[in-house]
């Protein structure tokens, strides 16, 4: 066994010394036995003349055939140098039988490294490259053959999906003239209803004033208790919906619901009062409505909102304690003789964050910076985010639809994945996501519109009432006016859901869901990425996210499609310090399932992502692949067998 | 302090000190209110030197020429060490590159763009909690892997080991210092404990040779667990920095090895970290792999250590103009391998300032880019088509004269003159060079003026002396001793070629310098009025310490009377201890009647075509110049070539 070794080693060895002493003479041996060396097969024929002279590709240069692949670069497109590394920005085209061929920089060319699997691009005997092109190539073929089944069953859900997707979406084009016509004919009698109640108030009023007339005295001092007590109660009820807002961030909003449905019948009574007001303005009724009632997505809304706003404020806190130190070198080369000198005030620790921060950018933890910070901040954010009060608006006469309930439904109790591949009557109807108890409730109060029987009731009652009701009989009938109120406050309360209704169904339909719709469903869905302590919660068409524990930073609000609709473009989020606001692009591709992957920061908060969704199996695409398939089996060597 | 003047010539003064101190220079603008009057005579220069504490000693150097002073500055503080030839090619940096698979990636889109680099690092964040010497192990779960990876294309790696410990007893290099009592001392005697990256840090006392030898052990490949050979050393925050400490240092009466005081040696302290360091590469390579270490903190004699920049700079345009007089008076003292980060460490710059940072950066003896990590990307392909190109034109240029810098380095080596240069140096009896400080010499052969202003049109560029000035780029010439009024292109900053200098070149771009070992050579000639040049290349083995004895190529390139002489310049040149199969593969010779058609290559008595080729391969159109077609003459072998 030793003699085996040790001869081919000799050899080896001798072998080596008797290159290199040839080498120092003549430098031949660089040179390709090949003439034809990196020449692609759609350029052969340009080489393989018989012609003596060659000229360069660009026209440029006409040369002696025997200057073609020399090792010297003659033509300014290196097109005499197909097959040695002499002109930079040449390419050297390798065959890679049984992988795909490829076409290398002609810096790669005898560098020592094997590029090519057939180790064509290393000749100059420096290094030895094994050929791996079949087993590289199966390879390459098994995955290649693992994308088109991939895609095969992609096309077919994409091609579902958009058959769901306009039916749906038709669907709910009917239902948005429909519920507008409707509204029309609402709005008018609640206008009636409203007219008619003033008169009675007017009477009443009236009726009022002349008992007041003869009680007066006593009547003004009881007014004036009567203020009290009712301030007190304002109070105590404000008081009560904090303690709320404070158990719903700590409970599942379905509880909550429940508690809230309790509180409204609670303050029913209170209502009444409410109302006297409301002729002051609608904005500022609403807004009371909206604390008093604390209606049950009310409650989680504010929640909901300040969650929103609380992350930005406390990050721009961060960043604007930060930005006071800010790194620039002159700054900073300042500020380290302020720092020196003003270090009384800070212990130690705070000093060195403080001096850190100039680099980084990090809170520094300075107290009462800190304090001031935030005061400043709540007061900005309140004035900066106009989108964030255009949101509050909305959710005004909003609140009960997809917004909000669609965020808790969809993120915490659904799996989008099994959301997309459930039933096949999934969109049907209207979409899963209002499976709630309390939005089923509501629903069926709005979806009962577009049976004309009730609105037909509706204008029958009306009509009786107004009858009825002798307005100049006094005193006024109590029980026709109460009567007529809670007639007004039903009718009012529907149109407003309606009207909810209405917008935000305009509101989802005024989107681009892609060319063939293949993006409707994302609308209702968000899609969860947890990567190392972030979660990365996307939502198409409505916004991204990043979630650390409690704390949430918004890495952007839906902005568009972007190249051809295989990127989705979040923009506009939070702002980060010394940089660009947030922002996050996902990446799209084609997938069975709707998977975020590969969440990633490559600046400072500029995210990507990348989207895996039938959405994207393209057929054209399909095609293509089984194509290269195809090319890559008829390239083959001989005597292999695939199966 | 240096002075220079034409009647005079040129003369040094060094104040060796390591406290704090001031010199007073009164010269125009000194406040005259404060006592100390100025000289009598305009043509004179005061300056007053004072010292908070510590010994001083004082050296007159005295010329008579600017290199001469340098000589002999560097005799006393030592030669710059030379460089691993890797370490003068480009360097790719950001604070951070994140994990493993964000530098797969950066390193294979260079690969895709085709553009060369040689070193890939990693800032404070590819460490487990600022701890040096370790990884964090979710973002760099294989180290070695991914350095090896690299090495395979022949990149290497830095990470970055600063002088501050955490002060965590469970980070083993904090409790062996701690128990062996390394740590610089408080006033009290207690370990100081001072607030940086890691938060609560204490700092080994590199004063102490024990302690030095220490710290360097910690670079083995056993002890530095997930390093490899290819992985080098970036020390930063050496002054030392301390953020909570006064003036962001050290105090004053901190107390050190033999209980001298930290104000008494300050400025050397992080000088004798650069020197731990980098003795702890040495003895990791057992002495067979020279090392490369950066410094932020230097002081007189640090050129024997490794290279330093110029620290945390600005993406602005007077921040880009600033380099240069910083890098040369960085040189003047001795401390050639320098540079500053490419593209302005805190910033974004417009792109166009990244392209002119790129193009000037190319001839800092130190070429890295670098960026905050609050900035966007930066890397050459992220600005569209146009810019990727102007970038890789940059480093290309770069790689092309990597055998000219080399050989600058090997000059610095052996006489301290360093590779970039004022003009002055080159010029010392030419007053308009005395204040230009916008321009600079690489070496004796090429001038290069950076491009300062956003969208220059023109630039005014002085070339110096009574000889004529080449183009790099397309070869033009220009006359010398006037300044000129240029058009700028985007394409490039102008840059000269003297004439009567030959230089070497490469021009076969490859993944990274390491796979230029075995390429051919350029050379070209820019031929004076008297139709004579001559130059140097220098070649070893590009690593090791060989060439201490005597392990190299050292050629004298001679043009005179139309015939080109290659002599060797290695004294005892009858042994070789190092070889190379290199041939040069084209000569090019700017300002020569065309018309020749052969050239006569002696001793193998052949002949090589001559043609009108261009200048560069790859850089745009330029007049066709004569070449000399393929001579393979082999670069390490005595030979002439004669032009018929």
């Amino acid at each position: 066994m030793k003699i085996y070794i040790v001869i081919p080693n000799l050899f080896l060895i001798l072998g080596v010394l008797f290159i290199s002493q040839i080498g120092r003479s003549a430098s031949k041996s660089l040179l390709s036995t090949d003439p034809f060396l990196g020449i692609a097969p759609q350029d052969e024929n340009y080489y393989k003349t018989s012609s003596e002279i060659f000229k360069c590709k660009d026209g440029s240069k006409k040369l002696n055939r025997a200057q073609v692949n020399d090792d010297f670069c003659d033509c300014p497109d290196a097109s005499d140098e197909p097959g040695t590394s002499a002109c930079p920005g040449g390419k050297f085209y390798c065959r890679n039988a049984g992988h795909v061929p490829l076409l290398l920089f002609s810096s790669r060319v005898n560098d020592g490294i094997c590029d090519c699997c057939d180790g064509s691009d290393e000749y100059d005997g420096k290094v030895k490259c094994p050929n791996t092109c079949w087993e590289a190539g199966k390879v390459a073929r098994d995955k290649l053959k693992k994308k088109i089944a991939t895609y095969k069953e992609g096309v077919t859900l994409r091609k579902q999906q958009i058959e769901q997707a306009k039916l749906a979406i038709a669907k709910e084009e009917e239902e948005l003239s429909k519920l507008k016509s409707e509204e029309k004919i609402l709005k008018g009698l609640v206008q009636q209803l409203k007219d008619r109640k003033e008169q009675i108030e007017k009477a009443e009023e009236k009726e009022r004033l002349q008992k007041e007339e003869e009680e007066k005295k006593r009547r003004e001092a009881e007014e004036e208790a009567n203020k009290e007590k009712s301030k007190a109660e304002k109070e105590a009820n404000q008081e009560k919906n904090e303690v709320k807002e404070q158990v719903g961030s700590e409970e599942e909003p379905m509880e909550s619901t429940h508690d809230d449905k309790i509180g409204v019948l609670d303050h029913d009574p209170l209502d009444q009062d409410v109302e006297e007001d409301k002729s002051n303005s609608v904005a500022e009724v609403e807004h009371t409505d909206k604390s008093e009632n604390a209606s049950p997505t009310d409650g989680i809304e504010q929640h909901a909102a300040e969650g929103k706003e609380e992350s930005p404020v406390v990050h721009e806190t961060d960043l604007h304690a930060g930005n006071e130190v800010s790194p620039t070198s002159d700054q900073a080369t300042k500020q380290e003789n302020d720092v020196a000198e003003n270090t009384e005030g800070l212990s130690r620790e705070e000093l060195g964050r403080l001096v850190a921060s100039r680099w980084t950018g990090e809170n520094t933890g300075q107290h009462t910076e800190e304090v001031d910070a935030v005061k400043h901040d709540h007061h900005e954010s309140h004035e900066e985010t106009p989108e964030d009060t255009h949101a509050e608006e909305y959710d005004g006469y909003a609140s009960e639809t997809d917004d909000d309930s669609q965020r808790y439904d969809n993120d915490d109790m659904e799996d989008p994945v099994d959301e997309d591949f459930g039933e096949e009557d999934h969109y049907d109807s209207s979409p899963p996501y209002k499976s709630d108890t309390e939005d089923e409730s509501d629903f069926s109060d709005i979806t009962s519109t577009s049976n004309p029987s009730w609105l037909e009731k509706i204008q029958q009652t009306v009509r009786n009432i107004l009858n009825a009701v002798n307005l100049f009989q006094t005193p006024v009938d109590k029980s026709e006016a109460a009567h007529i109120r809670k007639e007004y406050d039903e009718s009012s309360a529907k149109l407003s859901k309606m009207q909810s209704r209405i917008s935000s169904l305009a509101q989802k339909l005024k989107h681009d869901f892609g060319p063939e719709k293949e993006f409707y469903s994302f609308y209702d869905q968000c899609f969860e990425n947890k990567e190392n302590k972030y979660v990365y919660k996307l939502c198409p068409f409505k916004q991204a996210s990043q979630e650390e524990g409690h704390s949430t930073t918004r890495l952007g609000r839906w902005d568009k499609f972007e190249d051809s609709y295989r990127t989705m473009l979040f923009s506009n989020g939070e702002k980060c310090w010394n940089g660009p606001d947030r922002s996050l692009k996902v990446k799209l591709r084609c997938g069975l399932k709707n998977e975020v992957t590969d969440v990633d920061e490559p600046s400072r908060c500029e995210y990507v992502a990348l989207l895996s969704t039938p959405a994207l199996c393209l057929e054209e695409k399909l095609k293509e692949l089984q194509q290269k398939l195809e090319l890559m089996n008829q390239e083959q060597p001989q005597g292999h067998d695939e199966l | 302090m240096l002075g220079h003047g034409k009647a005079r010539g040129t003369s040094g003064f060094f104040w060796l000190n390591a406290a704090e101190m001031q010199i007073d220079v009164l010269g125009s603008g000194w406040d005259a209110e404060s006592g100390i009057l100025l000289p009598e005579s305009g043509s004179r220069i005061d300056t007053l030197w004072m010292s908070e504490a510590g010994i001083v000693d004082t050296f007159f150097f005295i010329g008579p020429g600017p290199k001469d002073v340098v000589r002999q500055y560097t005799s006393v503080t030592g030669m710059p060490a030379m460089p691993q030839l890797f370490s003068t090619a480009y360097h790719q940096c950001r604070w951070n590159y994140r994990d493993e698979e964000d530098v797969e990636n950066v390193d294979s889109k260079f690969d895709e763009h085709d553009i060369p680099y040689d070193v890939l690092w990693l800032d404070i964040e590819h460490t487990d909690g600022k701890r040096y010497f370790t990884w964090d192990r979710v973002l760099f779960p294989n180290p070695e892997q991914m350095q090896n990876k690299l090495a395979a294309k022949g990149r290497h790696m830095v990470t970055i080991v600063d002088p501050h410990i955490k002060r965590d007893e469970s980070f083993h290099l904090h409790k062996e210092a701690t128990s062996k009592g390394y740590y610089v001392k408080d006033a009290t005697g207690k370990d100081y404990d001072g607030w940086c990256w890691p938060g609560s840090s204490s700092y080994p006392d590199m004063l102490n040779p024990e302690i030095r030898s220490w710290w360097s052990e910690k670079f083995s490949l056993k002890n530095y667990v997930g390093s490899t050979p290819w992985l080098y050393i970036w020390n930063d925050m050496n002054e030392p920095s301390v953020f909570n400490g006064p003036e962001v240092t050290m105090p004053r009466d901190a107390l050190h090895y033999g209980g001298v005081e930290h104000r008494e040696l300050h400025n050397a302290y992080g000088y004798y970290f650069h020197m731990a360091t980098s003795d702890g590469l040495v003895k990791r390579g057992d002495g067979k792999d020279r090392p490369f270490v950066l410094s932020r903190a230097f002081f007189p004699g640090s050129q024997r250590h490794g290279a330093v920049w110029t620290g945390d700079n600005t993406a602005d345009w007077d921040q880009l103009r600033v380099s240069v007089p910083m890098i040369l008076t960085l040189g003047l003292t001795g401390m050639t391998f320098s540079g500053a980060d490419v593209g302005g460490f805190f910033g974004n710059p417009e792109t166009e300032l990244l392209v002119r940072w790129y193009q000037l950066g190319a001839y800092y003896p130190f070429f890295r880019g670098h960026a905050h990590h609050d900035t966007k990307r930066r890397e050459p392909w992220l600005f569209g088509e146009r810019n990727t190109e102007l970038m890789r034109d940059a480093i290309h240029t770069r790689y092309a004269l990597l055998p000219y810098f080399y050989t600058l380095f090997r000059e610095a080596n052996t006489s301290g003159v360093p590779v970039m240069r004022p003009l002055w140096m080159e010029f010392p009896s030419d007053k308009a060079t005395f204040s230009n400080d916008e321009a600079f010499m690489v070496g004796n052969s090429l001038l290069v003026q950076g491009i300062y202003t956003e969208r220059a049109k023109y630039a005014s560029v002085y070339l110096p002396g009574g000889q004529s000035w080449y183009d790099l780029r397309t070869g033009i010439i220009y006359k010398g001793g006037t300044t000129h009024k240029l058009e700028v292109s985007e394409e490039t900053i102008p840059a000269f070629q003297r004439a009567g200098t030959i230089i070497p070149r490469k021009d076969r771009y490859r993944r990274s310098s390491t796979q230029m070992a075995n390429d051919p050579y350029t050379l070209v000639i820019a031929l004076n009025s008297s139709h004579a040049a001559e130059g140097e290349l220098y070649i070893d083995d590009g690593k090791s310490f060989e060439f201490k004895q005597g392990a190299y190529i050292h050629r004298h390139f001679v043009f005179s009377d139309g015939k080109l002489t290659s002599s060797s310049l290695v004294p005892n040149a009858g042994k070789t201890l190092f070889s190379s199969a290199c041939v040069i593969e084209r000569i090019i010779v700017l300002g020569h009647s065309s018309g020749p058609k052969n050239a006569l290559i002696e001793p193998s008595n052949r002949k090589a075509e001559i043609e009108l080729g261009p200048l560069w391969l790859r850089r745009g159109k330029s007049a066709p110049v004569l070449t000399i077609r393929r001579p393979n003459v082999p670069v390490a072998d005595d030979w002439t070539t004669k032009i018929l």
